[in-house]
């Protein structure tokens, strides 16, 4: 298999903090890659910095063989880009948001009305093209965003948490899109996301970054099973609870005060009973119980020691979606 | 680097300006009534000073093309707002993700506030008919006095692309902008003549960029004076190529 592409030993520091810290991974060809990690892991500056939007410190870029660092323009005629946040002009047309980003990839004169319309009609636009983007649904205006990203005939696409802020449906739109693209025109994807499940549903192959590092990386499938079982979460409020749980199997720490200890079992259902009359011998009060399939989560839980907290995103780019239709409207 | 690129991108950022001033002309209306005020009242209450303020023509008169500038100006000045607003929201990410060089997308900006002020002087220019103001308008002296409009569009949104690559934030170059709209204004020759001023303002005066759009406009639509021009028009080209350059070297810097 060629790879898409491959970092080696990336790094970038700002005076505070290391952004990202000396990471290296390889996307093959057509595939769907996911970096995957909590809000400041550094997930966008890695993306901004191998679309060469950011210069790194150190490491190797190459994409679809070439080098990012010394032909970064070459990079974004073959790239695709969507942002987190907007793309989308809401002063200007659907037809105009596609038509002012043909020109700027300098896609040739007679060959732009084409593209716009075959993009449109991939994007089920066509009938709203002439309407003011700054009037479309939040679905709708994703849509146009991927669309602007397609208008080059990208070989490789880079979304930056391509379903942040949007609702359930247009969710699952956004993901249908993705798995359809991949499999309509072998598109390679690179998305970053702090949400598991899309990470689960949409990515061949997922890198867990969490501090600038990449902690773990493989297919989810490997990533969940390698736990080694299902996810016991026990209630309790005893301090003592995850010391003598530990005695039965592994642990997964975490710094989260819930009281909440999860261990790893193998054969879930059966070992409830044993684990509660353990735990009752020892004097341990437990409050509930719930077993699980081991999630990304599990396993980002495993390899970081905390969960992925996702709410104060959501939130800011929600904000930032509701100023930017007071603007327009 | 191609040139063909190059200009083309130059272009679609301009034309794509024009565009969204054609979907929604109202803001640049309602920019228009301060230059009004500044016309109507200003001019009136000032042109019946006893013994005038300035020699040989009506106030107004001189006046109009002072306006013209400060209107531009007023409006150019904020431009960097806008950037730092697309910078958040993540329109500015995108654009720079674009195979077309940086430096030529910001000159198509700036090239494009240079079009907006087209629009804003078009009105003040209705209003000047509208008031009556007898101005010298032939074919020569409106196309120079376009091309001044444009330099001095440029010249302050470039300034103000560089206030926003250094100050980072909507709130900073809104307060540093306003900022510096009074020094500009008033330490120029655009209500009143240089000679009036005390001497120390008279040297702050002629280093100030916009007395020299302001001279020369007034010499087109005005005093017709045009060796005057062989003066102002070298400064406004020198003073507009350094911040245009500027902004273009800082401008990287914006994404942080």
């Amino acid at each position: 298999m060629d790879l898409a592409l491959e970092v080696k030993g990336l790094s970038k520091y700002y005076p505070r903090v290391k952004a990202v810290d000396n990471i290296s991974f390889a996307i093959e060809d057509g595939q769907i890659f996911g970096l995957l990690g909590p809000n400041g892991a550094g997930k966008t500056t890695t993306l901004r910095t191998i679309l060469t939007l950011i210069k790194p410190n150190e490491g190797q870029i190459s994409v679809k063989g070439i080098d990012a660092l010394r032909h970064p323009e070459r990079v974004r005629e073959i790239s695709g880009y969507i942002p987190q946040g907007l793309s989308v002009d809401g002063d200007l047309t659907g037809y105009e948001n596609l038509l002012f980003y043909a020109r700027l990839y300098h896609i040739p004169a007679k060959e732009i009305r084409e593209r716009i319309r075959e993009v449109l009609e991939y994007m089920e636009l066509t009938d709203r093209a002439q309407d003011m983007a700054g009037h479309y649904s939040g679905g709708m205006l994703r849509r146009l965003e991927i669309g602007q990203s397609l208008i080059n005939q990208p070989r490789i696409l880079f979304l930056d948490e391509p379903s942040i802020g949007l609702d359930p449906g247009a969710r699952r739109m956004v993901w249908e899109l993705v798995l359809r693209l991949r499999k309509e025109s072998g598109t390679t994807i690179f998305l970053t996301t702090h949400d598991m499940n899309e990470a689960d549903i949409l990515c061949d192959k997922v890198a867990i970054m969490n501090r600038g590092k990449i902690v773990i990386e493989g297919a989810p499938e490997d990533l969940k099973s390698n736990l080694g079982g299902n996810i016991l979460s026990i209630e309790s409020l005893s301090p003592d609870c995850p010391a003598y749980l530990r005695e039965l199997g592994q642990v997964l720490e975490t710094k989260d005060s819930d009281h909440i200890c999860h261990l790893i079992v193998r054969e879930g259902e059966r070992e409830i009973p044993h684990v509660l009359d353990f735990l009752r011998g020892k004097g341990i009060a437990v409050e509930s119980v719930s077993l699980s399939k081991p999630s990304l989560d599990d396993v980002f839980l495993k390899y970081a020691g905390v969960r992925i907290e996702n709410g104060d995103a959501l939130r800011s780019v929600r904000r930032e979606r509701r100023a930017f239709w007071r603007r327009s409207s | 680097m191609n040139t063909g690129h190059y200009l083309s991108t130059m272009w679609t950022m301009a034309e794509f300006e024009l565009r969204k001033l054609r979907h929604d002309p109202l803001p640049v209306l309602i920019r228009s009534i301060q230059p009004a005020l500044w016309l109507v009242i200003f001019g009136e209450v000032l042109g019946r000073l006893r013994g005038g303020l300035v020699q040989g023509y009506d106030y107004r008169q001189f006046l109009a093309p002072g306006i013209l500038a400060q209107s531009v100006m007023f409006i150019a000045i904020f431009y960097g707002i806008n950037l730092v607003w697309e910078r958040d929201l993540g329109l500015l990410n995108k654009l720079l993700s674009t195979p077309s060089p940086h430096s030529a997308i910001v000159l198509g900006r700036s090239l494009a506030a240079g079009f907006r002020s087209i629009f804003q002087a078009l009105i003040v220019f209705v209003l000047v008919l509208i008031l009556g103001i007898n101005l010298h308008l032939s074919p020569l002296s409106i196309l120079g006095t376009l091309v001044i409009i444009v330099l001095t569009g440029i010249f302050f949104s470039s300034m103000s692309t560089c206030l926003a690559v250094l100050l980072h934030s909507r709130e900073r170059v809104m307060g540093i902008g306003q900022a510096l709209t009074m020094p500009f204004f008033f330490a120029s020759n655009a209500i009143y003549p240089i000679e009036a001023m005390p001497g120390w303002l008279q040297v702050l005066a002629r280093v100030n960029p916009l007395s020299y759009m302001v001279e020369s406009l007034r010499v087109l639509l005005v005093t017709q004076e045009y060796r005057r021009l062989l003066l102002d028009v070298p400064v406004i080209m020198f003073a507009t190529v350094v911040v245009v350059f500027l902004s273009a070297r800082l401008f990287r810097r914006i994404l942080g």
